[in-house]
């Protein structure tokens, strides 16, 4: 029970907690004090004197803002009085003085809380016959935002905001008194990653969205609870629709992820949904050499279907492969690997960043519990463009309690301006520099008096030898253990790739070692990293992570779906490219899928294949060499589930349809056609008679109706979703229970064993290859989705390699020049841009850049982030083009 | 340094002093450097070297002596003598001085400014006593005048609580404006809980005109320290932040200069005195708005942010710089400590009136015969000050009007010219003590037209952060030009009076909410000179010109809605 004090409001005596704000305790008794510059989620200002109440102050009646005065025993206040009320009136009178009455065109008419005041509290007339203050209406403070000076009430929410949430101080009060304007700091627009929150912070239409802007009136949408699909965090959102259109995306208050807020890349990247470039019919190409015609439904699937079986049954399943996404919603994700297993009588399924990855399925115990940490390990991530939400929870933990950063990062990331540490390596160092804190905590006796109960030590002090540690490593031991709850965060690019296994290992002894392996987490990249797992969209594990040698658990699903499941572990993603180029693979079904982005040795793979399926969005690279292409629909078309970073299940709910497309949800194309398989198809035929085929009973299995319906199936399947239902899930979602893990697979993964370092050959010298790739997650890229609106010419990442300016230096390059950039296998040209957060010795290209230049250089996406290359001027030559 | 010490080195200094037979105090405070005091020193001491007066003569540079607007100032002392004031001293004059007065002992007549005049029997120094008197860069000549000998004595004899005790019983009010008893205020920040709690010095001083702040800064730096200093331990604060505004580079030259040298030797810095008590002092430059010396926002500026006020409460004694219990006093009220600990607060509480002890620094300014720099005992009359001190408004002119506590204070007419200088006097008459500005202003003022003046000066200054002064003073001041330019209506002058309550009631801080004073005073008490700009078009100073036409009569009859419109250019109506 908090502490309840009485206050007197209008003659009235009230119970409420002591210290609360007047605006908070007046709300919770039905009194609801105006504000404008106040907001739950920012401390209070008392600017806007909006709030006015008078208190009784030794028995002199004062006013007072209600917004800026915490509660305390006895305080008398008169709300409604006359004296309060003009006190309120007037303010609103002063606040419309200089205020244009845009209202008819005005973007926040409608949900505008000046307006409803106004109604509300506000004068009948207004005495002031004053000339209005004239400031600029259109100004851009960044790319998506739009500032109208005139509209601004100047309540410093905005300010506040990015202050207070995003540390950046990036907007601020000029001038003085009715000049005062807000404006960015010369030469510094707005940049944020979050920063359009400010928007919906904003008490009027002074910001507005630069994207959405005149294309909504607030009543006139059709208003959808959903989620954003753009990262793992999987923040709440509401879309807004009209006419078969997104209009406009804003967030939704859901306190375990979101709090209230989303970010830019959520808020503005959605013209991919209502694209005049989506793929509306289904295409075919009816010979190798031929274009794409356009076809109906029925056709397109019964080929699909047929070409698939016939090629399982004369080449054998293994021939046919699959490759998912993490972005696939569950229901999708679910039913493509029950297609492969169930129908194909394959394990060949897969995704980017699937099997090449040693996630730890359970990902991050809860979002907010970085808030509580008093020290974060940021190993190989960054939030701040990986997952922005969660970098302003991680600003907030480090600016409001004190909390310090050690970061281990390729690249000085923004977050490294925070107190603690950063520790710089080069992909492939990763190990040796985990190796090294091991060290330096072994060297603490009470380090190594705990340790010594752990299995597997003395190998490990063995292995880690007794080499010095250097003054940077010094220092981060000493930050892990001087913290009280420290947290440890990875991402995906510290284990994958070849030295995955190595990196995973040396990362969990140094946790055990400094007795942070409960708290060390790992951040999943995608909408649905996680789900996509649970789901079973992987060549060795099965819904439920069962993994497929694992008779009982195989059995269970065999069981569900009444079909016997093939026992061997299936291809994974680069294995199945492999395949494909070798002639081993044969068939070849895309969902979401794009290799053909991926660099020349994808495109190669593909043209391999003798039948070549694409479900998607857009006809995207791959789609261009299809042998049948599939329209599928985005996230705001159809339901689904995503499963975020946290194991939280959450429903995205259609929002929009488009009545001119034929375009289909995923586990809708695959239930038709499951029903077209020759098997099925066969069964169905001869009911009644016994069959003996191996897919017996199989057509009962694909009755699907609704996604609601597939999701009651994956309860079924996957035990950590037990009880889950799309309407249990409600608005706010449900996490899967981390006790679900243990006992199961999952918790080998926190199995308290240390585990001795293994023998690495000396890294050469000074080879030909000089130069260290790094290359990693921008929010802003190239990628399929980015591509279709213009706001992305505006705010992606340079298209450019970066380079350290002393590197660019002593290799003569200017920034802007053209260099040519190799690695074993493959070489591209980008423009040099000088980065000084780039270390010197390494190279800096984002993926999913036109053209995948990173892609291109690292050949294959399961190599890890990292690869030796070197940097020549000058464009590329016929001689020395590769592949 | 001990408390031996500086008795050893305050003999010392008294007996170099003695060794002399004459000393010229030549002023060095901006006044009467601005009008040449820097060449008059150089000519003093080109005369002494001249006429090998070396080894007899010293040549002083001191504070200010009080008659700015006489300067350059000269002040002779030989012992034995009646102190000499010279005015608006020349480098010829200078040269005089030494030969006919110090070398023969005949006074240069026509330079001197009788010390019999009322400008001097009237005030009473206690903040002052020092300046002009002592060379403000020497620690010595402070020490002479029993300097740090307060600090000792509070560290050694007084405890913190009793230390604010004396101070309460003084009846110390604060000096920056708003008269807070300092004793009150002390005690609230020794009692807040907290480890770490801070003392600052407000030297902003933004009022236009004011340069009390300024001299005292200038003119006796240690006092100002040593103030502070006995403020630090009778708060429980090891660090002190002077802010001072960043016009005055002199004065912080000067205090920085003075923190070097105390902390060098032990009177400020660890250990202090070699007690267990520790103090240092940092200073901090204003950052150039008048809004700065509110405290709120001078806090916020010395923490680094923007400079502008939060809502109080917290009040800076429980929650201020770096959310720390913090004392913070105007640099007048820091520079009464040293006299009350040094003479007792009974000594004090005997200068002044009941409830406003002591005495006040003014800049006296206007229609005045002397303008400068005066230090009054606390109720003395307005009508002493104007004509005694300041020699009266000059022949052939009226006295109008004095105006008080610049833009945040009032207008006091000659029906009140006997009002007794206190603060709960001044509040009554709808002005306010203030800061300690006072303009004299005579038949040629137009009040209006001051009131425009000074609401100017508040939309200038109001930093934009809440509406009713971002927005008020703009609206008040349209109307007052409106006034002042022939246009208004009756109507005006209602919303007028309206507003001016509005902003005062609703504003953040005491900017805002004392904006409106100069109008409110005004209407008070010249409200007839307000309707005859409105009603006859006529301003009977004859200072505005009536160049635009009133709103047409017609428009006033129209329904209020449509006169909003406002798209009737006033010039043509
Ligand atoms: C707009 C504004 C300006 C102020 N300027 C000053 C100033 O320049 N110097 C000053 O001492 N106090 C100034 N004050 C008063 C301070 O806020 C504060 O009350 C004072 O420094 C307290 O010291 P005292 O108790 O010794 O008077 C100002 C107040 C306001 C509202
Ligand atoms: S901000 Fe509100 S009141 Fe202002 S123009 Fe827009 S809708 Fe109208
Ligand atoms: S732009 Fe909007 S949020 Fe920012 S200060 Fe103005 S009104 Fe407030
Ligand atoms: S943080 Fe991720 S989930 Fe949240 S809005 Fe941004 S992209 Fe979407
Ligand atoms: S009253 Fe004026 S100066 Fe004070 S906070 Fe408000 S706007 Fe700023
Ligand atoms: S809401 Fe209280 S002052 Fe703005
Ligand atoms: S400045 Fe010289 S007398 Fe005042």
């Amino acid at each position: 029970m908090p502490d309840l004090i009485t206050i007197t409001i209008d003659d009235v005596e009230y119970k409420v907690p002591n210290g609360m704000l007047l605006t908070d305790a007046a709300k919770l008794i039905n009194i609801d004090i105006p504000v404008f510059c106040s907001h739950p989620k920012l401390d209070p200002l008392g600017a806007c004197r909006m709030c006015l109440v008078e208190q009784d102050v030794r028995g002199r009646w004062m006013i007072v803002t209600a917004c800026t005065i915490r509660v305390a025993e006895g305080m008398k206040f008169r709300y409604a009085s006359p004296a309060a009320t003009q006190a309120r009136e007037d303010t609103l009178e002063f606040l419309l003085i200089n205020h244009p009455l845009d209202c008819p065109i005005c973007d926040k008419g409608g949900e505008c809380p000046l307006q409803d005041q106004t109604l509300k509290h506000g004068p009948g007339v207004s005495q002031f016959q004053e000339i209005k203050n004239h400031k600029a209406k259109r100004y851009p403070i960044s790319d998506l935002i739009m500032l109208d000076q005139e509209r601004c009430i100047i309540c410093w929410r905005c300010i506040r905001y990015l202050e207070e949430w995003e540390d950046k101080p990036q907007l601020g009060l000029f001038h003085r008194g009715d000049r005062s304007v807000i404006d960015f700091f010369p030469g510094q627009p707005v940049d944020a990653k979050t920063s359009g929150n400010i928007i919906e912070l904003c008490p009027v239409g002074a910001l507005t969205n630069r994207v959405s802007r005149f294309r909504y009136r607030p009543w006139d949408t059709k208003n959808i609870d959903s989620i954003c699909v753009h990262c793992s965090q999987g923040c709440n959102v509401r879309l807004d629709g009209r006419i078969h259109q997104l209009r406009r995306v804003v967030a939704r208050e859901n306190m375990a992820v979101n709090d209230e807020w989303i970010c830019d890349k959520g808020r503005f990247i959605h013209a991919f949904a209502d694209a005049p470039e989506r793929l509306t019919t289904p295409l075919i190409r009816d010979h190798k050499g031929g274009e794409l015609r356009e076809a109906g439904w029925e056709e397109a699937l019964a080929l699909v279907a047929q070409r698939l079986a016939f090629t399982a049954d004369v080449q054998g399943p293994a021939a046919v492969g699959a490759l998912g996404s993490a972005k696939l919603s569950n229901e999708a994700a679910y039913l493509l690997q029950k297609l492969m297993r169930g129908l194909v009588g394959s394990n060949n399924v897969d995704h980017r960043g699937g099997a090449a990855v040693l996630a730890d399925p359970r990902g991050l115990s809860a979002i907010r519990d970085v808030e509580q940490a008093d020290l974060i390990v940021l190993a190989g991530v960054d939030p701040a463009e990986e997952q922005p939400v969660l970098a302003t929870f991680i600003r907030r933990a480090v600016r409001r309690r004190g909390a310090k950063l050690l970061i281990l990062h390729p690249r000085q990331i923004e977050d490294t301006r925070y107190p603690g540490a950063y520790l710089p390596y080069k992909p492939g160092q990763e190990a040796a520099l985990f190796e090294g804190l091991s060290r330096g905590l072994l060297q603490e006796a009470r380090v190594k008096e705990r340790a010594a109960r752990l299995a597997g030590f003395a190998d490990l002090v063995d292995g880690l030898g007794n080499a010095a540690v250097d003054a940077a490593g010094a220092e981060a031991v000493r930050l892990m253990l001087s913290a009280q709850r420290p947290m440890i965060l990875y991402g995906p690019a510290l284990v994958s790739g070849r030295a995955a296994a190595a990196n995973r290992a040396s990362l969990m002894n140094f946790a055990l070692l400094a007795g942070c392996v409960e708290r060390t987490f790992y951040l999943a990249p995608e909408a649905n990293s996680v789900g996509a797992r649970d789901m079973g969209l992987l060549p060795a594990s099965l819904p439920g992570h069962a993994a497929i040698g694992d008779a009982p658990g195989r059995e269970r699903l065999e069981r569900l779906w009444g079909v016997k499941l093939p026992t061997q572990p299936g291809l994974g993603y680069d294995e199945m490219l492999e395949a494909a180029a070798a002639g081993r693979l044969r068939a070849l079904y895309l969902v979401g899928s794009d290799p053909a982005s991926q660099g020349p040795a994808g495109q190669a793979a593909l043209q391999k294949v003798d039948f070549l399926v694409v479900q998607e969005l857009f006809l995207t690279e791959s789609a261009k060499l299809a042998d049948v292409v599939l329209p599928a629909v985005s996230w705001a078309e159809t339901d689904g589930t995503f499963t975020n970073l946290e194991r939280r299940v959450q429903r995205a709910a259609q929002a929009i349809a488009n009545p001119h497309s034929q375009a289909a949800p995923d586990w809708l194309i695959f239930t038709e056609m499951a029903k077209l398989w020759p098997a099925v198809a066969g069964e169905a035929k001869a009911e009644g008679k016994k069959s003996k085929r191996k897919s017996s009973g199989a057509a009962r299995q694909w009755g699907y109706g609704s996604a609601a319906e597939v999701l009651d199936e994956i309860t079924r399947a996957a035990p950590m979703y037990d009880k889950l239902s799309w309407d249990a899930l409600g608005d706010e979602g449900t996490q899967w229970p981390l006790a679900d893990a243990a006992g199961s697979p999952l918790s080998a993964v926190a199995s308290r064993r240390l585990t001795p370092p293994e023998r690495r050959s000396v890294a050469p010298g000074r080879d030909e290859y000089p130069y260290a790739l790094v290359a990693g997650q921008v929010l802003f890229d190239y990628g399929t989705l980015m591509r279709q609106t213009e706001v992305t010419e505006r705010v992606a990442a340079p298209v450019a390699v970066s380079i350290n300016p002393a590197d660019a230096a002593r290799e003569k390059l200017a920034a802007g020049q053209p260099v040519s950039i190799s690695s074993a296998v493959g070489q591209v040209v980008l423009p040099v841009r000088l980065d000084e957060t780039v270390q010197p010795g390494t190279l800096w290209i984002p993926y999913s850049l036109p053209g995948a230049p990173a892609e291109t250089l690292l050949g294959s996406v399961s190599a890890g982030s990292g690869a030796r290359v070197r940097i020549a001027p000058g464009a590329l030559s016929s001689s020395e083009k590769v592949g | 340094m001990k408390r031996s010490d500086l008795q050893a080195m305050a003999r010392r200094e008294l007996e170099r002093q003695q060794a002399v037979r004459c000393r010229l105090l030549c002023c060095a405070s901006t006044p009467c450097l601005s009008s040449g005091a820097a060449t008059v020193q150089q000519a003093l001491e080109q005369a002494v070297t001249d006429n090998k007066l070396d080894a007899e003569v010293a040549v002083v540079s001191t504070g200010c002596m009080g008659p700015c607007s006489r300067g350059p100032m000269v002040t002779v002392q030989v012992a034995g003598q009646e102190d000499i004031y010279y005015e608006n001293v020349t480098p010829e004059s200078a040269q005089r001085i030494v030969v006919e007065h110090v070398m023969a002992n005949q006074p240069v007549a026509e330079k001197i400014m009788p010390s019999d005049l009322p400008f001097f029997a009237k005030q009473h120094k206690i903040v002052l006593a020092n300046s002009g008197l002592i060379d403000p860069e020497r620690l010595e000549d402070y020490v002479a005048r029993d300097g740090y000998s307060a600090l000792a004595h509070a560290l050694r004899e007084m405890t913190p609580e009793e230390v604010c005790a004396e101070i309460s019983k003084s009846g110390l009010r604060g000096r920056g404006g708003a008269g807070y008893p300092t004793g009150l205020k002390w005690d609230l920040v020794r009692k807040a809980p907290g480890e770490k709690k801070y003392v600052i010095a407000n030297g902003d001083e933004g009022d236009p005109g004011a340069y009390m702040d300024r001299t005292l800064m200038e003119s006796d730096p240690h006092r100002l320290l040593e103030g502070m200093a006995i403020a630090g331990y009778a708060v429980g604060a090891d660090q002190g932040f002077l802010y001072v505004r960043g016009e005055y580079p002199i004065a912080a030259k000067r205090l920085e200069k003075a923190i070097r040298t105390a902390e060098r030797r032990g009177l400020l810095g660890s250990r202090v005195l070699e007690s267990s008590f520790s103090f240092r002092i940092d200073i901090r430059i204003g950052a150039g708005a008048f809004v700065c010396g509110e405290e709120t926002a001078l806090m916020a500026s010395i923490m680094g942010r923007r400079g502008q006020p939060t809502p109080r409460p917290p009040y800076p004694a429980q929650s201020g710089l770096w959310e720390c219990p913090t004392l913070i006093n105007n640099v007048e009220t820091f520079g009464n400590i040293v006299p009350i600990i040094a003479h007792g607060a009974d000594w004090f509480a005997s200068v002044g009136t009941a409830k406003s002890k002591g005495s006040k620094i003014f800049a006296l300014a206007g229609k005045v015969d002397t303008t400068g720099l005066i230090e009054v005992p606390m109720g003395i009359t307005l009508r002493e000050v104007i004509y005694d001190i300041g020699g009266g408004v000059g022949e052939g002119h009226t006295f109008k009007a004095a105006q008080t506590g610049g833009p945040s204070g009032g207008c006091i007419p000659a029906e009140h010219l006997d009002t007794p200088m206190d603060y709960e006097s001044l509040r009554a008459l709808g002005a306010i003590m203030g800061s300690g500005g006072l303009i004299v202003m005579d038949n040629a003022s137009c009040m209006p037209d001051v009131a425009k003046f000074f609401m100017e000066f508040c939309t200038d200054e109001s930093c934009g952060k809440c509406v009713p002064c971002r927005v008020g003073t703009v609206q008040m001041h349209r109307i007052l030009e409106r006034i002042t330019n022939g246009s208004a209506t009756a109507a005006d002058l209602q919303i007028l009076e309206e507003l001016c309550t509005m902003v005062q009631e609703t504003s953040l801080c005491g900017l805002g909410q004392s904006a409106p004073n100069p109008v409110l005073s005004t209407l008070r008490f010249y409200r007839e000179e307000y309707e005859a700009h409105i009603q006859r078009r006529e301003c009977p100073a004859g200072v505005c010109k009536m160049t635009e036409a009133p709103t047409l009569a017609l428009m006033e009859a129209l329904p209020r809605r449509i006169r909003e419109l406002g798209t009737i250019p006033m010039s043509l109506a």
